[in-house]
């Protein structure tokens, strides 16, 4: 086998002198790739699973003192954040007279959300995307989730949120 | 030794090319599916669902392994025919 020449050692298939020889890709590469490429999404399903099992996002504990109610007009908005967390929320006073509070962050990339007074409606000004400031849920627009919500209690002057109960 | 592989593959050239086709077809068809599992999983998690993440998880896997297993048949050409031996570095 020493006596064997060979027509073409490794580094001219890795490193061909033709420029084309070195950009074009087999099909039989590309099934590989594409077999890589299936890897790696298996690989990023799991670490969303590993994620959601082992470090689940905190729960809000307790509740909170946000502001007066005289502090906010009907139809206006308070924002406010929960100490010892840097999540942003807002407090809406509905024109109905109901009051809620979600998390600031649109659920689609993470835009500042805002209360759209007199339209029952919030809005996401990145991408257009709309929620109902009643319920959370996304009406139009690219937002794939429901806004977080808080439950907000008034007691009194006083309004205060704390976390939903959970079924 | 029979030479009717070889004969075959002579006789129409086009057979690999259409498997290989096929190969790739079914990655793709593959790999449409994970990302729309991976979609799911993610969005359910972040909206606090997390009990889908599992499941999509090992759906991906077995998908991931039979795309694994698939590469075993990948016709391998002319390469494949060759004396063993003889430009194996090809
Ligand atoms: S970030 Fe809110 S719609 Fe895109």
């Amino acid at each position: 086998m020493a006596d064997e020449t060979n027509p073409a050692p490794h580094w001219q298939t890795d490193f061909p002198i033709e420029r084309t020889e070195a950009t074009a890709v087999s099909r039989r590469d590309f099934a590989r790739y594409l077999c890589l490429v299936s890897g790696g999404l298996a690989a990023g399903s799991g670490f969303v699973a590993l994620k959601a099992q082992l470090a689940p996002p905190a729960e809000v504990v307790g509740e909170h003192l946000v502001c007066k109610v005289n502090d906010v007009p009907t139809g206006g908005t308070h924002a406010f954040v929960i100490a010892g967390s840097t999540i942003p929320y807002i407090l809406i006073r509905l024109e109905s007279g109901e009051w809620r509070a979600y998390e600031q962050k649109c659920t689609h990339l993470s835009c500042a959300v805002y209360y759209k007074p007199g339209t029952g409606q919030i809005e996401c000004p990145c991408h257009n995307g709309f929620f109902d400031a009643r319920t959370g849920e996304p009406i139009a627009g690219p937002p794939p989730r429901p806004l977080p919500s808080l439950e907000v209690v008034v007691k009194g002057e006083d309004i205060y949120v704390k976390a939903f109960r959970h079924e | 030794m029979s030479n009717f592989r070889e004969a075959q593959s002579k006789a129409h050239p086009n057979k690999s090319n259409t498997l290989l086709s096929a190969l790739i077809c079914v990655l793709i068809f593959n790999i449409g599916m994970q990302i729309w599992l991976l979609y799911t999983a993610l969005n359910n998690a972040l909206g606090k669902h997390t009990r889908i993440a599992w499941p999509a998880f090992i759906g991906s896997l077995i998908l991931f392994l039979i795309g694994f297993f698939w590469l075993y048949f990948i016709p391998m050409g002319k390469d494949k025919n060759q004396q063993p031996g003889k430009n194996k570095y090809r």
